[in-house]
Parts: C-alpha cells; sequence; structure tokens
C-alpha cells in the first residue's frame, strides 16, 4: 500500500495504516476507521468524502488526538516528523493543535465562545499562539481578521449577531492564525446555503494556496467538486478510492463501484439512491464491506480486496461509464 | 493488516477524577454501612451514661472521645448521622418531588398560570429559607418530622426553577412538534417527552439537596429548634458540645463537625461526576 | 388543496419573520419552496402543518378553515400532516428507540392494535432492520434516524407532508433514498407536498413546482438576518 505520488517533496501529512476502534461494553468493538494510507502535500486540497458514519469524522479526531477514552489507534500520522498517533497530549496541545494544524470546525457558531465578542477572540488566540508584544495584539488580531475577509466593523459583535457565513469567517480566521501548515476542515458546509457553501470552500481553497495543505471531511460532493484536487472515498471505515479529482468528477469517473452509485445519488446525475445500508462497524464483513449493496459482487468479494492502484475492489469500474 | 498494534488513547485529567470519584464512593458506601449496619450490630446504647468518663479525650476505649455526662461520641456520631441522613433524604425527596411537579406544570402549561407559580416562588425564595424553615418547626413539637417538613418546604424552591428552565427549552425542541402533529395531546406530551427529559435533571437536584437539607437540619437543630438535645443528631450534637469547647475540650465539637463536612461532600463529589455525565457532549463517548 | 393566505408570522410581538405570504399546495402536487437559510421559510412550513400560531392571514385544509394551532387544533386536522424537520437529532425523543419512535403517533391517538403491523410496514419502506429498530437514537447514525422520523411521519397516513430541510445534514445516497419514499408514498397516497429547502438542484429535481423565496415575498425582504452579501442568484419561474 504505497502511496502512488512521484518523487515530489515530503507530504504535510502521511497517514500509513491509520485504524481506530471504540471499546464497548462486553468487549465489543466499532471499528470505526480501518487502515487509512494517504498522503497530502503543500498546495493539495484531499477531500474525504462518505456517507455518515463511515467514519470520517473519527479520522479527523484521531488526527487532532480528540479521541474519547475508549477509544484505541493503530498506525501512524505523520506531521512532519511527529507521530501525531503516538505523541502525547502535550505535544498535541503545546505544538500541534492550532499551531500545526488549523481546524475549520463543523459548525461555527458553536465553535465561538457565545459571551465574548470576535475581536476578544481573536486576540487571545494570537496571543496563545504567536505571543506578540502586547501593543501588536490588536493590530494582529485585526489582520487575522482581514485575512478571512472577516469585515472590521463586525469585529465587536457577538458571535450571536453574525450570519452564518460570517461566523464561518469568524472561525476560519481563528483556524489561520497559528499559520499551520495544514489545515482541517470538519464538515465545514452543513446546512448551509448553496451559495454559502460555494463562498466558503473557494475561500478555503484560497487559504490552502500554495503554503498549505487542506484535509476536507465532507458529505458534501458538489463542495469537494468545486475545490479538491484529490478525492479519498470512505466506506465502513476503509479508504476504498483515491483518485484525482478531475477523473473522479468528469469523464473517467470513478473506479470504485460505491463510489460510482454514490454520485449516481446526486440530484443532478440519477437520483437513484444505493439499496440497503452500510453494514455496521460493529459487525462489519471478513470480505468487501459493499458487497451486500453492489451489483458487480461475485463470491471473489468474499475476500477483502486490497488497495492497488488507489482502490480497493475486485471489480473495478474500469470502462468509461456510459 | 495481520499485526495491528492497538494502543489506547491518552484521555487527559481523566485520573484525578476517577480518584474523586472512587473516593467519594468509597465514603458514601462507609456512611450508609455504618448508617444501616452498625446500630443493629453492636447493640450498645448511644444514650449510657458513665459519669466516670466524662469528656475524655480520644482513646482506645471511645475513639472520639465522651461528652460531657460521659456517653461515647464515636456511637453518638453514628447515631447522630443516621438521624441527619434520614432527615436528609426525606427532606430531599419532598422537596424534589414539589419542586419538580411544581416547575413541570408551570412550564407545560405557559400563559398566566406559569407566570403566577413563578412569582410565587419568587415570593417565597425572598424570604431567607431559615428564617420560614425555623417558622414552621416553631409551630410543631421537636421531633423529626417538623424538622423534615420544614427543610422540604423550604427547598424545592430552586428545584422548581431548575425544572421550569429545562422543560422550557425541551419544549421548543422539534420532536414536541412531531408529537402535537403526531395527535398527541398536551398532558401526553408533558409526561411522555417532557418530564422523563427532565428526571436526571431533578435526581440529580435531589442528590445535591440532600447534603443541603443535612446542613439545615443541624443549623436548626444547633439553635435548639430541631430535635430535642438528648436525641443524637449531628447538629445537636455541635450544638451540646459548645461548652466544652469553650473550656478547651475539642473532641466533641470536632467529630461530629467531620461527620457533618465529609459525608455531604462525599455526596456532591458523586453528584458531581453525574452531572457531568448528564452533559449531552459527554453522554455519546462515540463520535460517528 | 392547502392553502395559505395573507399569512404573517413571527415570534415576538410586532417583529414578523414573514409578512403576507400566499402559498398554495394542491392534493397530490409537490411544491418545493427554495430560499436562503434565515429568511422565514421554515416558520411558514410550521404555520402550514398547523404547528405555529400566525399573527395574521388565513390557512384553509381541503375547505376546512384553521381557527386552533398546535395543542388546540382538532386533532384530525393535525393528523393530516406528517412533519419532517433538518436534524434528527432534535426531533427524536432521546430515550425512545426507535421502534416505539415510529409508533409514537399511533399510540397517542390510540389507534394501538395496528403498531406491530405498520411498524413492520414502514420499517421496511425506509429501510431499517430489526437490529435497528430496538436501538436508541443516540446509537445510529443522523441517516439512520432521519429514516425513522420519517417513517414516523408516515405512520398515520397524512394527506399532506411538509419536510423542512429534511435532508440538509445527509449524504447523497440517503438523500435520494428518503426523497424516493416520500414519492413513493405521494404516488400511492395522493398526499401533496411541502418540501422547503435551500438546494435547488435537489428541489428542481425532486418537486413538480418549486418556488423561490422572493416569489412569495415579491421581493420586499428585509426581513432576514443580514448578511455580508445577498444570495447573488435570483430565481427563474416555476419549473
Amino acid at each position: 500500500m504505497t502511496p502512488d505520488a512521484p518523487a515530489t517533496p515530503d507530504p504535510v501529512l502521511a497517514v500509513r495504516g491509520l485504524s481506530v476502534r471504540f471499546r464497548m461494553r462486553g468487549d465489543t468493538f466499532v471499528r470505526a476507521v480501518t487502515d487509512a494510507s494517504f498522503d497530502l502535500r503543500l498546495g493539495e486540497c484531499l477531500a474525504l468524502v462518505g456517507e455518515s458514519g463511515c467514519g470520517k469524522s473519527v479520522l479527523a479526531s484521531a488526527l487532532l488526538g480528540l479521541l474519547p477514552g475508549n477509544a484505541e489507534t493503530a498506525g501512524s500520522a505523520h506531521l512532519g516528523d511527529t507521530d501525531l498517533m503516538t505523541a502525547g497530549e502535550n505535544v498535541l496541545a503545546r505544538s500541534v493543535r492550532g499551531r500545526r494544524i488549523g481546524l475549520v470546525p463543523q459548525s461555527p457558531a458553536a465553535h465561538l465562545t457565545p459571551v465574548r465578542t470576535v475581536r476578544s477572540q481573536l486576540e487571545e488566540t494570537v496571543r496563545e499562539l504567536t505571543g506578540p508584544p502586547r501593543a501588536e495584539v490588536r493590530a494582529a488580531a485585526e489582520r487575522a481578521a482581514e485575512r478571512a475577509a472577516f469585515p472590521a466593523d463586525h469585529l465587536d459583535r457577538h458571535p450571536h449577531e453574525l450570519s452564518g457565513g460570517l461566523a464561518q469567517r469568524a472561525a476560519t480566521a481563528l483556524a489561520l492564525i497559528g499559520d499551520a501548515p495544514l489545515l482541517l476542515a470538519d464538515e465545514p458546509t452543513t446546512g448551509l446555503d448553496r451559495d454559502l457553501v460555494e463562498r466558503t470552500v473557494d475561500e478555503l481553497k484560497r487559504h490552502t494556496g500554495d503554503s498549505r495543505a487542506l484535509l476536507m471531511i465532507t458529505h458534501d460532493l458538489a463542495a469537494a467538486e468545486r475545490i479538491a484536487d484529490r478525492v479519498a472515498v470512505m466506506y465502513a471505515g476503509r479508504i476504498v478510492e483515491i483518485a484525482d479529482a478531475g477523473d473522479f468528477f468528469g469523464a473517467r469517473g470513478p473506479r470504485h463501484p460505491y463510489a460510482g452509485r454514490l454520485l449516481d445519488a446526486l440530484p443532478e446525475r440519477e437520483f437513484t439512491p444505493i439499496p440497503g445500508m452500510p453494514p455496521e462497524l460493529t459487525a462489519l464483513p471478513d470480505g468487501c464491506a459493499f458487497a451486500a449493496r453492489c451489483t458487480r459482487a461475485t463470491e471473489r468479494c468474499d475476500r477483502l480486496p486490497a488497495f492497488e492502484n488507489s482502490v480497493a475492489c475486485h471489480h473495478t469500474l474500469e470502462v468509461q461509464r456510459a | 493488516m495481520a499485526d495491528l498494534t492497538w494502543r489506547a488513547t491518552a484521555a487527559p485529567r481523566r485520573s484525578t477524577r476517577t480518584w474523586r470519584v472512587s473516593t467519594s464512593a468509597v465514603v458514601v458506601g462507609l456512611v450508609v454501612l455504618a448508617v444501616l449496619v452498625v446500630p443493629p450490630l453492636v447493640n450498645l446504647d448511644e444514650q449510657a451514661v458513665d459519669l466516670g468518663a466524662k469528656l475524655q479525650p480520644p482513646s482506645w476505649a471511645h475513639p472520639f472521645g465522651t461528652d460531657d455526662v460521659g456517653r461515647d461520641l464515636l456511637l453518638r456520631c453514628v447515631y447522630g448521622l443516621r438521624v441527619s441522613l434520614l432527615v436528609g433524604v426525606v427532606a430531599a425527596v419532598v422537596a424534589t418531588v414539589i419542586g419538580t411537579a411544581v416547575g413541570a406544570a408551570a412550564a407545560a402549561f405557559g400563559g398566566w398560570a406559569d407566570r403566577v407559580v413563578m412569582r410565587l416562588v419568587d415570593l417565597f425564595s425572598s424570604v431567607p429559607h431559615l428564617l420560614l424553615g425555623i417558622f414552621i418547626v416553631a409551630m410543631f413539637r421537636p421531633g423529626v418530622w417538623p424538622v423534615v417538613i420544614s427543610v422540604g418546604l423550604t427547598h424545592w424552591l430552586s428545584t422548581a426553577r431548575i425544572v421550569r428552565a429545562e422543560v422550557l427549552s425541551l419544549r421548543s425542541r422539534p420532536y414536541v412538534d412531531a408529537a402535537i402533529s403526531g395527535g398527541a395531546s398536551r398532558w401526553r406530551v408533558t409526561v411522555r417527552h417532557l418530564v422523563p427529559g427532565v428526571l436526571p435533571q431533578a435526581g440529580l437536584a435531589a442528590v445535591l439537596m440532600v447534603p443541603h437539607a443535612i446542613w439545615h437540619e443541624s443549623a436548626l437543630s444547633f439553635l435548639g429548634l430541631g430535635l430535642p438535645t438528648h436525641q443524637a443528631s449531628l447538629g445537636t450534637l455541635v450544638q451540646s458540645a459548645r461548652g466544652s469547647l469553650l473550656a478547651g475540650d475539642w473532641w466533641p465539637t470536632l467529630f461530629p463537625g467531620l461527620f457533618i463536612i465529609v459525608p455531604t461532600l462525599a455526596i456532591a463529589g458523586l453528584a458531581g461526576a453525574w452531572r457531568e455525565r448528564l452533559n449531552p457532549r459527554r453522554r455519546s463517548e462515540l463520535m460517528l | 388543496m392547502l392553502e395559505l393566505s395573507a399569512v404573517t408570522a413571527g415570534y415576538e410581538p410586532r417583529r414578523p419573520v414573514l409578512r403576507d405570504i400566499d402559498l398554495d399546495v394542491e392534493q397530490g402536487e409537490s411544491v418545493g419552496l427554495l430560499g436562503p437559510s434565515g429568511c422565514g421559510k421554515s416558520t411558514l412550513a410550521r404555520v402550514a402543518a398547523l404547528l405555529h400560531r400566525p399573527e395574521s392571514g388565513h390557512v384553509v385544509v381541503d375547505g376546512e378553515t384553521v381557527h386552533d394551532w398546535r395543542y388546540r387544533a382538532p386533532r384530525e386536522l393535525r393528523t393530516a400532516f406528517g412533519v419532517v424537520f433538518q436534524q434528527p437529532r432534535l426531533s427524536a425523543d432521546p430515550r425512545l428507540r426507535l421502534a416505539a419512535l415510529i409508533a409514537e403517533p399511533l399510540r397517542a391517538v390510540g389507534r394501538t392494535g395496528e403498531i406491530p403491523r405498520r411498524v413492520e410496514e414502514l420499517a421496511a419502506t425506509v429501510g431499517l432492520g430489526a437490529e435497528l429498530l430496538a436501538r436508541r437514537p443516540h446509537e445510529v447514525s443522523d441517516g439512520q434516524l432521519q429514516r425513522a422520523c420519517l417513517a414516523r411521519a408516515l405512520v398515520l397516513r397524512p394527506r399532506y407532508l411538509v419536510c423542512d430541510e429534511m435532508t440538509a445534514m445527509l449524504d447523497a445516497s440517503t438523500t435520494a433514498a428518503l426523497v424516493a419514499v416520500v414519492e413513493d408514498y405521494r404516488r400511492e397516497s395522493g398526499a401533496g407536498l411541502l418540501a422547503v429547502g435551500h438546494d435547488r438542484t435537489l428541489l428542481e429535481r425532486w418537486c413538480g413546482r418549486t418556488v423561490h423565496w422572493s416569489q412569495l415575498t415579491g421581493d420586499r425582504g428585509g426581513d432576514r438576518a443580514q448578511d455580508l452579501e445577498p444570495a447573488g442568484r435570483t430565481a427563474p419561474g416555476t419549473a
């Protein structure tokens, strides 16, 4: 399972064989993430897509070291030379969260402290992360707001006085302060209007530029199509396909049957649901987890397909789809 | 995939909390054991007077020392705790039942009924608890039940407020809309969706009320208004020790005092852990 | 036919979030109401489903003028509507197992005898297995919970369905599945549908007729929480 990348500079984030499981009562396990591997390079935007409950948010929490106490992990996730999976809470709190990974949260309104103004939250973060001389904190906070296109005349407002779009920008401004090389956006567009979705992801793309890498976790395929360079599709805890976004959404189309059916479910395409539901993460089959819902499944699918050539399937959709 | 080595995740600040919770649990367990098991088991008379051994400092024979008529203070403390705990628990249950009923009814009906009830609650709250409690006990002869009634009737106000606020917040949930659309009556929504939703909060309030009620009983008894002085309760013990304390004899005050403070802190500690469990962000450890 | 005429509604006196709105939904018709978030379209949906009393205006359901809302509305009128909301987590009583959640309306109207059969039928319709039916809301995913909420909305066989951003939190496949369930029910029962949302592509694909909020207000607007830029595109005509 080697990444299919040419000899380019070292990745910002290198995830290898990352697995997360939750220990439940009676020693059963919820296998939320299984054997995930991918690279993320500077200037690149990787969209991790999948249905709700497929484990993509757990993956994000694992990278941030925010898993609950009953979780266990395996594999590695190197951010530079730090392995996020083995680094202690002290390292994560002091040198990773905010400084090397900026988090763009799912619901900005809940992410911001309701009783304090945007300015005071920006200033606090500036002080905490960059520690400039006292006199420059105010100016630095205003620069941070400007960078995220947050209007200066709204700085003294409280979060509930902001529209959804502005709250999202305030949260983005906070995420950008530490100049982290990796931006992690967890469902940044949930519940937003289409226009606001487009604006939000465009801004994320702009902030990524050439100096950062963006990992966007989303169930919104249209948002992924808009800004992603590469797409990773997750199903029942596994990454089943990683593809160039242009190919994936374009004429070539996805190669994994699940990814194909997921795209077909979009209202702008066939609008047909995939029959059945994903398997429970407590009772994953030994073979391909999608086989039970897959029209191409044969007995070969009782064996777990290896992740080869960026796809994990015995019967890939290699032919161009009509 | 074959050779997966699983690592537990570091869960910060969990150990100190576990320590606090388990200490509290041990203390509460000991208290319950002492109160339920010791009196019938040892079968000693806590009222046994021994004028030859009065005001003895702690020793092997009397670990907590003796009081001014020579009664064993350890035994008196255990019996006192028994009475105080009984008063505390019953009074807390009375207060919680009244508070939950009033708060839930006010919120469920809303409108003017809510306004009238809550203004009454405000009115009651403006009178100091202790004063009201004294007024109530003064109407009866000294005894356990007047104290229970006094504490119960003065302590439901905060529970009523908590329950009302909680019901009001649940009332605006979409699942109440869905229930209305499904044909449910106001009564059904209240008893099936709203009240069960606040029971954990009300239960927590009840547990937190127990130490409060114990303190209140002690205060009333200390003022000589609660239990008759010969009956051991933590309050009467501290009260009757006043004279000795001035003479420099510390143990008749210290041990009952500790018996008030340590169990109440332990109960509050357990209640704190429970409150944390109620916190919705912690409730589902799984984040799928 | 469901007729809303000159509806003005809000949550505080003299600060209506919507003003003077007219909207009709015929029996068997599917109407998509498209608008930006915060514009008041959810409030209109709640007025239509008899869940929020408007300050003024009329609601007429199949010729019957509505005089009372919420608990005061006659039960036959209330249960003529099935409602599904955006956030399944908030729409489900956290203590009820999914089977009880789906059966709740039958229990509320005293038709407990039908529970086993209807729950089984609807669970199959929305694709929930027996194992999932025995779980509580926090043990299932958003998509699975929304399936249960849709089943609950259908259990009394409503004459109208009101879906307020039903699929906003869901992935493409679950969205398509739930829409298919709604459409099957409509075809079979002839019920009317008011689907409120902000996703133009979805609503135009789903509904026979799509109305933009600005068409209802005649672009008087102005009441929505101010945003930095106005929603760029204006609505094309009805489909």
